[in-house]
């Protein structure tokens, strides 16, 4: 029954024969020119998740936490699309013990996963020889290449170091997955941020990790960014093509890739198999990828900045809540004892929009952001609030919230008008929600069935 | 009533998030998002025969879970059979005999509440592909607190921190031209429930009050589900008229 699957993504003949005819006249098939590289969109997430067991306790030492908290921020993840090709990067990190014969460097291992839902002939299980030797070639171009600072991540030389994954998971197949998973790789070890710990304790062996929260969590140190690109050969050599289409890639029966990185130094070079090149050909490929290389690196390196500045500017509208916060009156509840509680409400206030906000692309948030200019006061879960938002609308729903939220002030407590007018909106909102909790009546059933919730759809659409 | 680690109270459900054909290969796709959790489901129609042990006189679903890191293990098979058999009693099986349907679903971001997200997600990507269906089903996780009150859509810390919790798939509620007064004889169709996977020892009158407060808010669920495929479809109609 596979087999039969697997031979309905396969070219009929006529297919086959346009493609190879078209390419004659250095035509293609989705209208590129030869060199030509499809649409490259790079989207970075930041996925709230709890602490995990990654702080492996090693034999001899017990490693503890200076903070516990719940609510640490997962940097390290991205989302390519390549034209039609989709992959997604996960980067974590955990501490362990480092391999014996390198006791100074920290592990960087990279794991590849062919979901069955990129293409009907990819199956479940054991990872074909397409996965293996992509997994391989990243690899390569990653580690071999010492791409990533390895030595910086040792904490205990011998003992604990730091062993980061890269688990790479290809969602749709396009063609031209080595690239497209190379440039998710990048993005996502960019981004990626390690706790931060030091030694200490008693007998000076304990690993203290420092919660995000206290103490900023470090990036990785990237030397330089090796880009994986691709050719596609057709003709018996005569013609060649980057970045092919899966279709074209079931035609030709020759594929190179070559990871070159923007300083004009090969990283990796792979052909496995098919027809023999000529050596001028090989040649003419390198210099065409490091030209190639440099633009990537570029665009990979602008989507990086525009989410870091984006990230900055949003742990710095944290602050002036935090310490409003102080100023409000104390009969509220919001005392220092649940200042934790507070920070963690602003910081989910802000992280849900974020959801939504770096969902589309980054110049966008940007501008989003800056037009909001002060703490983002919006609360998704104020009910008096409209339930319909999408991130386009971002500017609009922060005058609504706001005027939705100033009447439910005003019907509350007349103590907060002060706090209005001061323009310490964001606070407000965050204590006013706080009251309206408190005052609400205790919900019935009635209250489930209303429309909460909110429609992100628009951002969605927004983004493919 | 206690306060929620992120200020919702106890009956709001996190923002819902869906959206239809985000794949080119997959024949149906959706992607499902409540809050932090987000799910990918894409599936692939309708493929000639049956695995060995199947009914060749019925359509078979295959369901494969890839977690977001890791390897694949008990749970995730757990998840894979829940969903099947979910899947397998809302799809109708007779249409089209001796097939296998492939549903994949990729697991983006766990905040709680993943099988929930999960089948959500996965009911909207069979309507992506266009399988047929009796009705759609909606999922919805419900914790039982110390003192009694339910509340929903847990997130992972709530999870952890609670004794016992549900989740609960219904069917959704009929779109009826018919008059519900005079239908109203029977019990209507939402008031089954699908699957129900509970976590945890809590006392008969707590499970019960959770079913009816699952029951309440998949009326929502659902609302937000026809009304977002509805509007993909719309446009899907426009762009195949072009």
């Amino acid at each position: 029954m596979e087999q039969r699957w697997a031979n309905t993504s396969r070219l009929t003949i006529n297919e086959k024969q346009f493609i190879e005819e078209a390419l004659r006249s250095e035509i293609r098939v989705d209208g590129r020119r030869l060199y030509d590289y499809r649409r490259l969109t790079i989207k970075f997430g930041r996925y709230r998740c709890l602490p995990r067991a990654t702080i492996l306790s090693c034999k001899c030492y017990h490693l503890r936490f200076s903070l516990f908290c719940c609510n640490c921020r997962e940097d390290g993840s991205s989302e390519v699309q390549l034209g039609e090709t989709h992959v997604m990067a996960f980067v974590t990190g955990q501490l362990l013990q480092p391999y014996r014969d390198r006791p100074n460097e920290g592990t960087l291992a990279i794991f590849t996963e062919f979901s069955p839902m990129a293409d009907p002939s990819f199956e479940p299980g054991r990872p074909g020889e397409a996965a293996i030797e992509l997994g391989r070639v990243i690899d390569r171009g990653l580690r071999e290449s010492r791409a990533v600072d390895m030595e910086s991540l040792c904490v205990v030389a011998g003992k604990s170091v730091w062993a980061i994954r890269v688990d790479l998971h290809i969602i749709d197949n396009g063609g031209n997955l080595i690239d497209a998973a190379n440039i998710a790789a990048l993005a996502a070890l960019s981004t990626f941020r390690r706790p931060e710990c030091s030694v200490g304790g008693d007998d000076n062996q304990e690993i203290i990790v420092h919660d995000p929260e206290v103490r900023d969590p470090i990036p990785l140190t990237i030397h330089h960014f090796p880009i994986a690109v691709t050719f596609a050969f057709f003709h018996e050599g005569n013609t060649l093509v980057i970045d092919p289409h899966y279709k074209e890639e079931a035609v030709s029966g020759v594929r190179m890739t070559v990871t070159v990185n923007s300083n004009g130094d090969v990283c990796a070079i792979q052909k496995a198999g098919g027809e023999g090149i000529l050596s001028g050909d090989v040649m003419r490929c390198l210099r065409i990828a490091s030209l190639k290389a440099s633009e990537m690196t570029t665009k990979i390196k602008e989507a990086v900045e525009t989410y870091n500045a984006e990230v900055a500017l949003k742990k710095v509208k944290r602050h002036p809540s935090l310490i409003a916060q102080k100023i409000t009156v104390p009969d509220v509840e919001m005392k220092e004892a649940s200042f934790q509680k507070t920070k963690e409400l602003s910081a989910d206030m802000e992280n849900s929009p974020n959801q939504t906000s770096t969902s589309l692309t980054t110049t966008k948030d940007k501008d989003t952001n800056a037009s909001i200019g002060r703490p983002l006061n919006w609360d998704p879960y104020s009910s008096s609030a409209p339930a319909i938002v999408s991130s386009s609308t971002l500017p609009e729903l922060v005058g609504t919230s706001k005027d939705a939220n100033e009447d439910q002030m005003m019907q509350t407590d007349e103590e907060y008008d002060p706090n209005l007018k001061k323009d310490q909106i964001a606070s407000a909102t965050g204590v006013s929600s706080g009251i309206h909790k408190q005052n609400s009546p205790p919900k019935s059933l009635k209250d489930a069935v209303k429309p909460k919730h909110k429609r992100k759809k628009n951002a969605e659409r927004g983004a493919r | 009533m206690e306060d929620r680690t992120d200020g919702r109270n106890a009956n709001q459900l996190r923002p819902l998030g869906c959206s239809r054909t985000i794949l080119n290969r997959a024949h149906g796709s959706a992607r499902w998002s409540q809050g932090n959790t987000i799910v990918l489901a894409a599936v692939y129609g309708p493929k000639a025969g049956t695995k060995k042990g199947e009914n060749p006189e019925k359509a078979s679903f295959e369901v494969i879970w890839k977690p977001k890191t890791g390897q694949i293990g008990k749970q995730e098979r757990e998840y894979e059979m829940i969903l099947k058999r979910t899947l397998q009693s809302i799809c109708l099986v007779n249409v089209h005999p001796n097939t296998t349907t492939s549903v994949i679903v990729q697991v983006v971001g766990d905040d709680g509440s993943l099988l929930p997200c999960a089948i959500n997600a996965s009911c909207a990507a069979l309507v992506d592909a266009g399988i047929p269906m009796k009705h759609l089903a909606v999922s919805i996780s419900c914790g039982l607190m110390e003192e009694g009150s339910i509340i929903l859509d847990l997130t992972k810390s709530e999870e952890e921190k609670l004794k016992a919790f549900a989740y609960l798939v219904f069917p959704n509620s009929p779109l009826s031209v018919i008059d519900k007064v005079h239908s109203s004889k029977e019990e209507p169709i939402e008031h089954g429930i699908i699957t129900s996977v509970s976590y945890g020892a809590m006392p008969v009158s707590g499970y019960f009050d959770c079913l009816e407060r699952g029951r309440a808010a998949s009326a929502a669920i659902s609302e937000f589900l026809r009304r977002s495929l509805q509007k993909q479809s719309s446009e899907d109609a426009s762009r195949a008229a072009q």
